[in-house]
C-alpha cells in the first residue's frame, strides 16, 4: 500500500514533466523563418529570400479592413490589401487600384479602375468588388465596424461598366480620397469573402496586395507568401514572418541573435545597443503622431489665456527632445507633423522663455505655488520621464505639478471625456489621413468626445469652413488661419512629433523607413 | 468523500457567482469599449460610439446585461469577443495549451531544484550544503522573475546562442521561460520543504525508525519526505494563483502566446466577454486545483480523512 502511494507521486510528477515539454511541442506551429533566420544569420552562404519582422503586437485577431484600427494591423495588411488610392513611401497620393479620378461635382466622385488585376486566389478585381466593399462597409456588417464612420459621407457606390464606378456623396467631404488609402476602404473579393464567410476571413483575408497570408497563430506570428501574380510586379522575398514580440527588450535582442531581420518601435533609450551592434543599424522617419499637453480651460486659473501662455514659454521643448528622446523627435508648433496637409512650416513653436513666463502668470495674478494636475498615460515610460521635465520647468516659473499615472484606456475613454482629467494631461494623436481636418475638428470643435471643455465660436466657423471645400489651396488657407489662431489662443502645448524607430539588419536592402509604420515590402531583398 | 464533494461544489459556485459579480461590474467602471475600438490612430465621432455601443449591446440596462452574462455561462456560452466575435471559449482553449506548458515547465523546473536542495539542506544541518541551499533560496526569493528573464535571454540567447531569446516553437523554447519561472519558485519551495524536513527528522518514529535500523535514505525518502510533503503541496496549490500571475509577465518578457496575455490585452481593449470569460475560467480552474490538492491530503497522509472532523 505504501508503495503505492509513493509511485503514485511520482507518476504526478512525470504526468507534470511530460505536460510541460509535449503541451509545448503539440502547438507546434512552425514560426516559419525563425529557425532558418538564425542558422543564415550565422553565415550560410545562399541568399536568403525569407524576412523575419518583429512588431509589439498582434492586430487584434482579425484581418478584416473593417474590423480594425491597429497600428500592427496596417503594419502587416498593407501588403495584403490595395485601396482604391494609395500612398507612396513618401506618403504622397498616388493611385492604387483606381488608375484616375476626377469630381463630376462636388458630390459625385468618379473612378477609373485599373485592368487586369487579380485577388490573391485569382478572382478578377472589378468595379462589382469595389460596390461589394463600400456596401459591405456601410450595410449591416459594417454595424460594429470603427472604420464606418470615416466613410459615412459616402450614399452609395455605382458601377457604370467593369471598370468605372462612380461615389455618390451625402455631402462634400474633402478629406475622402485620402481616406481610400486608409484602413477600412481596402478592397476585398466578393466571391471569396461570401464562399467563407465573415469568421474564415477575419484569420485568412485575401486581397490584391503583393502577399498573402498562409499561416497565422494569433499572439504568436503570421506568415505571408510573395503573390507572384501581383499587378505591380512579383515582389523579391518569397516569404515574410510577422512576430509578434511586446517586450522591446525581447525585440532587440531578437534582432542581435540573427533571429530577426527588422524590429518595429525601439525605444530611444535603447537605440544604441543596436547601433553599438557592427550587424545592425537603425532607420527612423518623421511620424504623423504627435505629442502634446492638452489644458482643461473649464479649470482655474488655465481659463486664462495668459496662464496657458505662461506655461508654453516655460517648457523648454528642445532640450526636452535632445535629452529624454535621444533626438528622436522634431519640434511642432501645431497639433499635427511636418508631413500633414494643414501644416504651416513658417508657424513657429513658443521659445522657451522663463521671464516672459512669469510675467504673464503675474499679470494673470497666480499666486507662486498654485497648484496644477497632469495626467499622464501610466504605461508610457518615456513620458513619465518627460512630465517630470515639465514638472521642473513649472515649478521655476512658481507652479506646483502633481503628476498623475493614469491607465491608459481609462484616460484616454473615461477621465478626457467627462473633463476629469486633471488641469492638464497627456495627449498623443496620430493624424493617419496626413490631414489637419480630422483632427482639427475631433480636437476643438465644440462638444466633440475628446474635447470636453474648450469652445471658440471663431475656431468652430473655420472648422465647417474647412470641411465644406474641396478646393485645396482655400482650405490651406483656412488652416494656416485656424493653427494661428490656436496658436495664440493656447489651447494645449505642442511639445514634439514622434519618429518611428526600427532596428534593422545591415543585411536587408530595399526597407525605406515608413512614417505611418505600414510597411511596403515588395522591393525588399536581402544582399 | 461524497460530502465533502458536494459541500466543496456548493461553495465553488457561491465563490464564482461572487467573481461574476466583481468582475462584471467592476471592469464597467473603467472605460468604454467603444472608444476603445479606435486605439489612438482613430477618432470617434458620438454618433459612431453610439452606433458601436448599440451593436455591442452596451446600450442596455446594465442588470440585463447581467442577465445575459449569467444566463449564457450557465448554459456553457462565455460569449463573444467585441474585437474579431470569436468565441470566448475557442480563445482561450487555442492559448491554454501555451500556459499549461509554461506553468507545468515552471513547476517541474522547481521541484527538480527544490526537493533535491531542501532535503540535502535539512539532513545535512548546518554544513556547507546547507548553507548553499539556504543562499539559493533567499537568492530565489529576491529575484523579480521578469529581471531573470532578460537576464537569461542576453547570455543565453544573445551572448552564447544556445537557446532561442522568445517564441513558442518547440520543447527548447520552453527552457528559459520554465527556468525564469521555476527558479523563483525553487527558492520559496526548498525553503519550506528544509523546514518540513527538520521538523519532521526531530519526530519519535524517525529515532525509532532509525534504532530498528532501517536504511538512512528509506527513512529520508520514505519517512520524513512523506510527511514533509503535506505543507508542500498545500503551498504549491495555494501558489498556482501567482504562479499564473508570474506567468503573465514572462508571457510579455517571451512572446509566449498563452491566456496571460490575451487577458492582460483583453483588459486593455476593454473587451468585456474575453475579460469575463477569462478570469471566471481561470478561478474555476485555480478552485478545481485547490480541491485535487485537499483531495490528495488523504493519499498521502491516511490519517487525514476528508469531511470528517471538522464539525
Amino acid at each position: 500500500m505504501k508503495k503505492k502511494k509513493t509511485k503514485l507521486f511520482s507518476a504526478a510528477l512525470a504526468v507534470l514533466l511530460a505536460a510541460a515539454v509535449t503541451g509545448c511541442s503539440g502547438g507546434n506551429e512552425p514560426a516559419a523563418g525563425a529557425g532558418s533566420g538564425a542558422a543564415s544569420g550565422s553565415g550560410s552562404g545562399a541568399k536568403k529570400d525569407e524576412l523575419v519582422v518583429a512588431i509589439p503586437s498582434d492586430p487584434g485577431g482579425t484581418w478584416d479592413p473593417i474590423d480594425t484600427f491597429t497600428v500592427p494591423w496596417a503594419t502587416v495588411a498593407s501588403n495584403i490589401f490595395d485601396g482604391l488610392v494609395e500612398r507612396g513611401e513618401d506618403l504622397k497620393l498616388e493611385p492604387g487600384l483606381a488608375e484616375s479620378w476626377t469630381y463630376k461635382d462636388p458630390k459625385t466622385l468618379e473612378f477609373k479602375l485599373r485592368q487586369g488585376v487579380t485577388f490573391q486566389d485569382g478572382e478578377p478585381f472589378n468595379a462589382e468588388a469595389v460596390k461589394f466593399t463600400f456596401d459591405r462597409l456601410l450595410g449591416p456588417d459594417g454595424e460594429k465596424s470603427p472604420q464606418r464612420s470615416n466613410y459615412d459621407s459616402i450614399d452609395k457606390v455605382e458601377v457604370v461598366d467593369d471598370h468605372t464606378v462612380v461615389f455618390k456623396l451625402k455631402a462634400v467631404d474633402p478629406v475622402l480620397i485620402t481616406k481610400l488609402a486608409g484602413y477600412g476602404a481596402m478592397i476585398v473579393p466578393p466571391k471569396y469573402y461570401k464562399e467563407v464567410g465573415d469568421e474564415q476571413f477575419n484569420v485568412k483575408p485575401i486581397g490584391t496586395g503583393p502577399f498573402k497570408v498562409t499561416d497565422y497563430v494569433k499572439d504568436d506570428h503570421v506568415t505571408l507568401e510573395a503573390y507572384p501574380e501581383y499587378w505591380g510586379g512579383a515582389p523579391k522575398l518569397k516569404k515574410i514572418t510577422y512576430r509578434y514580440i511586446p517586450e522591446a527588450t525581447t525585440r532587440i535582442a531578437e534582432l542581435q541573435t540573427g533571429a530577426v531581420d527588422i524590429a518595429s518601435s525601439i525605444p530611444p533609450s535603447q537605440a544604441s545597443t543596436i547601433e553599438s551592434d557592427p550587424n545592425l543599424t537603425i532607420q527612423k522617419a518623421g511620424s504623423p503622431t504627435v505629442s502634446l499637453i492638452r489644458f482643461d480651460v473649464s479649470q482655474k486659473p488655465l481659463d486664462n489665456v495668459k496662464v496657458r501662455q505662461a506655461i508654453n514659454y516655460a517648457i523648454n521643448k528642445q532640450e526636452i527632445i535632445d535629452t529624454i528622446l535621444n533626438g528622436f523627435a522634431k519640434p511642432i508648433s501645431s497639433l499635427q507633423g511636418d508631413i500633414s496637409f494643414g501644416n504651416n512650416p513658417d508657424l513657429k513653436p513658443y521659445p522657451f522663455d522663463v521671464d516672459k513666463a512669469k510675467q504673464l502668470l503675474q499679470e494673470a495674478g497666480v499666486q507662486p505655488g498654485t497648484k496644477l494636475t497632469f495626467s499622464i498615460d501610466g504605461s508610457d515610460a518615456v513620458f513619465k520621464e518627460v512630465a517630470q521635465a515639465v514638472a521642473t520647468y513649472l515649478s521655476d516659473v512658481g507652479l506646483t505639478v502633481e503628476i498623475k499615472p493614469q491607465d491608459t484606456q481609462t484616460m484616454y475613454n473615461d477621465l478626457i471625456p467627462k473633463a476629469a482629467a486633471g488641469s492638464m494631461y497627456q495627449f498623443g494623436w496620430g493624424g493617419w489621413t496626413l490631414d489637419f481636418d480630422n483632427t482639427a475638428y475631433l480636437l476643438y470643435k465644440k462638444g466633440q468626445f475628446w474635447n470636453p471643455s474648450y469652445s471658440n465660436p471663431e475656431v468652430d466657423k473655420l472648422l465647417d469652413a474647412e470641411r465644406s471645400s474641396v478646393v485645396q489651396d482655400d482650405r490651406k488657407k483656412i488652416f494656416f488661419q485656424l493653427t494661428q489662431l490656436l496658436k495664440d489662443e493656447a489651447v494645449d502645448v505642442p511639445l514634439y512629433q514622434t519618429m518611428t524607430v526600427w532596428g534593422v539588419n545591415k543585411k536587408v536592402a530595399g526597407f525605406v523607413t515608413p512614417p505611418d509604420e505600414r510597411l511596403r515590402l515588395k522591393d525588399v531583398s536581402f544582399q | 468523500m461524497m460530502k465533502f464533494l458536494v459541500r466543496r461544489l456548493v461553495h465553488t459556485l457561491i465563490v464564482l457567482f461572487g467573481i461574476s459579480l466583481i468582475v462584471f461590474f467592476c471592469i464597467r467602471l473603467t472605460g468604454d469599449p467603444a472608444a476603445a475600438m479606435f486605439q489612438g490612430t482613430g477618432q470617434p465621432t458620438k454618433e459612431a460610439l453610439d452606433q458601436i455601443r448599440h451593436a455591442l449591446g452596451l446600450d442596455k440596462p446594465l442588470w440585463e446585461q447581467y442577465a445575459t452574462f449569467i444566463g449564457n455561462m450557465l448554459s456553457g456560452n462565455m460569449g463573444h469577443s467585441f474585437r474579431n466575435n470569436e468565441p470566448v471559449f475557442s480563445l482561450i482553449a487555442e492559448r491554454m495549451g501555451a500556459t499549461v506548458s509554461l506553468a507545468a515547465g515552471g513547476v517541474a523546473v522547481a521541484l527538480l531544484i527544490a526537493f533535491p536542495v531542501g532535503i540535502l539542506s535539512a539532513v545535512k544541518r548546518g554544513g556547507l550544503m546547507d548553507m548553499f541551499g539556504r543562499i539559493f533560496s533567499l537568492a530565489g526569493i529576491s529575484f523579480p522573475n521578469f529581471w531573470l528573464a532578460i537576464m537569461f535571454i542576453l547570455v543565453f540567447a544573445v551572448h552564447l546562442h544556445w537557446l532561442p531569446a522568445s517564441g513558442y516553437n518547440g520543447p527548447k523554447y520552453l527552457i528559459l521561460p520554465s527556468l525564469s519561472l521555476g527558479l523563483i519558485l525553487a527558492g520559496v519551495l526548498a525553503r519550506l520543504i528544509r523546514s518540513s524536513m527538520l521538523d519532521v527528522l526531530h519526530q519519535h518514529y524517525i529515532r525509532t525508525a532509525k534504532a530498528k535500523g532501517v536504511a538512512e535514505w528509506a527513512i529520508i525518502i520514505r519517512h520524513a519526505l512523506r510527511n514533509a510533503l503535506i505543507p508542500t503541496i498545500t503551498f504549491l496549490g495555494l501558489q498556482l494563483g501567482a504562479l499564473l500571475g508570474g506567468v503573465v509577465i514572462l508571457e510579455q518578457v517571451f512572446s509566449w502566446p498563452g491566456v496571460g496575455r490575451l487577458v492582460l490585452d483583453a483588459i486593455n481593449d476593454r473587451d468585456y466577454p474575453v475579460v469575463q470569460g477569462s478570469v471566471m475560467f481561470l478561478s474555476f480552474l485555480l478552485m478545481l486545483v485547490n480541491l485535487l490538492v485537499d483531495i490528495s491530503y488523504g493519499f498521502i497522509d491516511p490519517r487525514i480523512k476528508l469531511g470528517r472532523g471538522r464539525t
